[in-house]
């Protein structure tokens, strides 16, 4: 059976309402010029303090970053660097595995009909909700030494918890929901007749899924990845629980903004300051990426 | 050749399609619902029935008993969707190309030009699907669909969404170049203008049943079933009665007895299918010794332009469906039907199509 991609009752249902009657057209904005009523002023000042919560702090960062904390200096000291360093490596080795198990996933999830979907697609979702320390103790009772999966593994002299693999498994146990749910809508939103009509075209389905599926879910798989990379590199609770804090093996860029605090803070604020750069970066990216998504179709 | 013999239910829905489909276009015909595009899933691959067989040039590619079941991209046929469902990333030319990929790069080209040009859109080739028009579109679907050089061709509603005299132009150029491929063509619509335009064969398809296939004229003039003869809008379907006799089949029917130039029917009771076209407007005033006279009085009519049709009562039979006559507007104004309203009408005995009921 085909049916029409959700996406093209979307945009049909997009077509611009000119209205026609005119009572359905909406009376002139009078309250543009006449003075503000208290309940608007609330409105306002409301809205005003919401954005004032995100910019305020975020700005006194960078303004301090700038003007106080050497930032060139603390980026050459060997402890900032082992940190950022680590973070790259470990969240892009987490992206890079969340994009090989995850994608499998998402392609399931809206594919196929199987027994058991809703109990999976729920808890794919576990890990948003779960508090990071809660999740970073039951990866350590998993893997950690005398865990059920951990005691085995240590048999054989491999050890999970407390090393870097430890900083990549925590990284990936939050961050792939992200790119799963993003990935799954992606693939939702690819018209299956599509699919169908490469099929019959002599196309296999790895080849219908590379030439046509994954080609038209990719801005929602792009957008996936950047999410759960950002999410990735600003793990904190599950890391320290299941990989400590040493520095040049488990010791990621939130980790060291921590230790740094209690000896120096310019350090502390430089790390920060990174890490804000990157998440900005990341958030221009993302939008770029939506935005190219929605022009190619 | 494609023999499809299958049967598949969904919900309340049971679809049981037996049809063969020879060189030339087959139209399947029916209304929304009778199963016409379920019946070209299956011939292409995505519906898997329930039981039953489907052979293409005798070579099977589903059966049931032995659990044969070739995947889609094995079954070598072209298949067109309803608003073709253009790959919205690729260009009108790597549309085309899409097919081929396993072709080495010249030969590849060469096939793809040759269709592009073919089919007149070569101008095209660089354009993307959100750039080109419906009838542009439906084009690079058919050139996509050929460019395998597949050995049956599949059409769901290809002209569905064209303007008609896009659709006219279109249908002459595909009946061409079926006509220079030697291919066997199915083809879904539920227009049956389109189905007597382009079909070389009608299959009749309602409930999920094909009622009746045949050569296109055939299927047209001599429907199989009352049922048949109401889905190709024949608008005189009357119940009757067979009796004999002395010069030929007599049926009786609400509108009076009438003969028949079809021999060797049972007696009983039957349906008459009588064409709005071939029944004959004459003067009432003359006095007519052929068969089939019918007094009447028109009581409506209707003018579509390259035709009129009237609605006439029989006298003598007020209670008898209001009998259909198609009349062209040039014997229409030399006539003066529309100056008076008792007229009289021939039906040729082999216009008086009996069927079983």
């Amino acid at each position: 059976m085909i049916r029409p991609a959700p996406c093209e009752v979307a945009r049909r249902r997009r077509k611009p309402i000119t209205p026609e009657d005119p009572d359905l057209t909406p009376p002139p904005r009078s309250t543009a010029r006449s003075p503000l009523s208290w309940g608007q002023l609330l409105v306002w000042v409301l809205a005003a303090l919401a954005i004032a919560l995100v910019l305020a702090p975020v700005g006194v960062l960078i303004a301090r970053g700038i003007t106080q904390a050497d930032i060139g200096a603390a980026l050459a000291s060997p402890f900032v660097r082992g940190a950022v360093q680590l973070s790259l490596v470990t969240s892009a080795i987490a992206v890079a595995a969340i994009v090989a198990l995850g994608t499998p996933t998402a392609y399931l999830l809206a594919r196929r009909r199987f027994l058991g979907r809703a109990l999976v697609d729920a808890i794919i979702d576990l890990p948003i909700v779960l508090p990071p320390v809660v999740g970073g103790l039951a990866l350590l009772l998993l893997l950690g030494r005398q865990g059920p999966v951990g005691s085995p593994l240590a048999a054989a002299g491999i050890d999970v918890a407390f090393t870097t693999t430890a900083v990549v498994l925590a990284q990936m146990f939050v961050a792939a929901p992200f790119y799963i749910r993003a990935a799954r809508a992606g693939f939702e939103s690819v018209d299956q007749r599509l699919e169908a009509v490469s099929s019959t075209l002599g196309a296999r389905p790895w080849r219908t899924f590379r030439r046509i599926t994954v080609p038209l879910a990719l801005p929602s798989l792009a957008g996936g990845a950047v999410m759960a990379w950002a999410r990735a590199l600003g793990e904190f609770g599950a890391t320290i629980m299941f990989a400590g804090n040493v520095a040049g093996r488990t010791q990621t860029m939130p980790l060291a903004i921590l230790e740094a605090m209690e000896a120096d803070a310019n350090a502390a604020i430089a790390i920060a300051v990174v890490l804000a750069a990157i998440a900005l970066a990341i958030l221009i990216a993302f939008r770029g990426l939506a935005r190219a998504g929605s022009r190619a179709l | 050749m494609i023999n499809i013999d299958i049967t598949h239910r969904l919900g309340n829905f049971r679809l049981a399609p037996k049809l063969q489909v020879g060189p030339g276009i087959t139209v399947l015909f029916g209304q929304s619902g009778a199963g016409k595009t379920l019946t070209l899933e299956a011939v292409a691959g995505l519906l898997t029935p329930d039981s039953g067989r489907i052979a293409i040039h005798d070579r099977p590619v589903f059966d049931a008993a032995t659990g044969l079941n070739v995947p889609p991209y094995d079954r070598r046929l072209g298949y067109v969707v309803q608003s073709y469902a253009l790959f919205p990333h690729l260009t009108v030319a790597q549309n085309v190309a899409y097919g081929v990929f396993d072709l080495p790069r010249g030969e590849r080209e060469r096939r793809v030009d040759s269709l592009l040009t073919t089919l007149g859109i070569q101008d095209l080739a660089d354009r993307r699907p959100a750039q080109i028009s419906g009838g542009q579109a439906q084009r690079t679907a058919l050139a996509r669909a050929l460019v395998r050089r597949p050995e049956a061709l599949l059409l769901d509603e290809p002209f569905a969404a064209l303007d008609e005299g896009v659709a006219l132009t279109l249908r002459r150029e595909l009946r061409r170049l079926v006509r220079d491929l030697v291919l066997p063509v199915l083809m879904v619509t539920h227009d049956l203008t389109e189905a007597s335009h382009i079909g070389d064969r009608i299959a009749v398809m309602d409930a999920g049943q094909v009622l009746q296939v045949g050569d296109r004229p055939r299927v047209l003039q001599r429907p199989r079933s009352a049922r048949v003869a109401r889905l190709l809008g024949i608008a005189n379907v009357l119940d009757g009665n067979v009796i004999g006799s002395e010069n030929g089949v007599e049926v009786h029917t609400p509108i009076g007895p009438l003969q028949t130039a079809r021999t060797g029917i049972a007696k009983g009771s039957v349906h008459v299918a009588i064409r709005a076209d071939q029944v004959i407007l004459t003067r009432p005033d003359r006095r007519d010794d052929r068969p089939n006279i019918l007094d009447i009085h028109i009581t409506d009519e209707a003018d579509f332009g390259h035709s009129r049709t009237l609605y006439a009562r029989v006298a003598n039979a007020p209670t008898a469906p209001i009998l259909e006559i198609h009349i062209a507007p040039h014997p229409y104004q030399v006539m003066g039907v529309a100056t008076r309203r008792r007229w009289r009408v021939h039906i040729p005995p082999d216009a008086v199509h009996v069927m079983k009921t």
